[in-house]
């Protein structure tokens, strides 16, 4: 058991390498990753490095996972479509939602795109849901290694776990 | 010594269980025509991602992992030298085929003659960092980087001209990941 019930189902569900750059949102996520061996963990400078690595590692042999905030996925997207998408690549991506109306400015133009971002790449997505950390994990590793694509859970502020 | 040859002579030193990331555009199409080789990468897209990508084999992999990248392509993701300085994987080798512009898209000068790439890799914790600037030395710098202590960064520098453009690599983008984790997974 590590400090994340997230990670834990997500390990669980075969996910073996971890990617990411920290989100406030994610706070618990990114507290269990520390735990982890140094070869199983990168924290990554930026995100569009983590979804590299995350390439780097599937070619390795390891089930690779990418986390980090929605107002990231900006800098993935050259990555997510001429890596991912285009070589059919898997990607499990655990990514936090922010920009609800109440959330500081520099979230919303972003973070009120995002759903509309994964399904103009047609990348599956939900949003998790508290309580339900085992079966979202099964999606989203199920989803993306079936799809041979990314596939994203969306984790709001009351879903940290 | 031009690109094509520095890609060519750095290929030669490599036993074939290592494994290569091939930066997109001219070096993967030169790392084809001059040695395919079932465990290289050779990248489509991405530029700017070749350490990162190479930094996820490297910290998965036994082997050694060559990183053969271009200095637009470096200077475009300069925090994956951040990675690898900051996280020291041993297995990881990294080479920078520098002559000093954008040749892929018509020869825009690039800002690596004003930035020392060797440096910055020093800096960044590479355990060993040279630059070499003549032809003729080029055969022992790729020597002396190969049985360095790694990460270890060589900026080799190359002429800028491009005599005999290489063709695009004859396989899908499917095919050139599938083929090197098969390879890998063997």
């Amino acid at each position: 058991m590590s400090a994340s019930r997230r990670l834990d189902a997500l390990r669980a569900a075969g996910v073996e390498y971890v990617a990411g750059v920290p989100c406030s949102y994610l706070k618990k996520f990114f507290a269990g990753c520390r735990e982890l061996p140094p070869a199983a963990f990168l924290p990554a400078v930026r995100e569009d490095h983590a979804v590299a690595a995350c390439v780097g590692a599937w070619l390795g042999g390891r089930r690779a996972l990418a986390a980090m905030q929605n107002s990231g996925l900006g800098y993935c997207l050259e990555v997510l479509t001429s890596l991912h998408l285009m070589c059919g690549v898997p990607l499990p991506m655990v990514v936090s939602d922010r920009g609800d109306p109440s959330d500081y400015e520099e979230h919303r133009i972003l973070g009120q795109r995002t759903r509309q971002l994964f399904d103009l790449f047609a990348i599956p997505w939900r949003a998790a849901r508290p309580g339900a950390e085992e079966e979202d994990a099964r999606w989203l590793v199920e989803t993306a290694e079936r799809e041979r694509r990314p596939a994203v859970l969306l984790v709001g502020k009351e879903a940290d776990a | 010594m031009t690109r094509a040859e520095a890609v060519a002579l750095v290929l030669s030193r490599l036993p074939e269980d290592d494994v290569v990331v091939a930066a997109d555009g001219a070096i993967s199409r030169e790392a084809y025509r001059a040695h395919d080789r079932l465990r290289t990468f050779y990248m489509l897209g991405s530029m700017g991602q070749v350490a990162s990508i190479a930094l996820g084999l490297a910290t998965t992999r036994p082997e050694r992992v060559v990183a053969l990248d271009g200095d637009g392509n470096l200077l475009m993701g300069f925090g994956g030298i951040a990675m690898v300085g900051g996280l020291k994987p041993a297995n990881l080798f990294h080479v920078v085929l520098d002559n000093g512009c954008y040749a892929t898209t018509g020869g825009q000068p690039a800002l690596s003659r004003q930035v020392d790439l060797a440096a910055a890799a020093a800096a960044a914790g590479y355990r060993w960092a040279r630059r070499c600037e003549r032809g003729e030395d080029a055969g022992a710098a790729v020597d002396a980087w190969l049985a360095a202590p790694g990460p270890a960064f060589l900026n080799l520098v190359v002429e800028a001209a491009d005599p005999a453009p290489a063709p695009r690599v004859p396989m899908t983008p499917e095919e050139m990941a599938e083929r090197v984790r098969a390879a890998l997974a063997r």
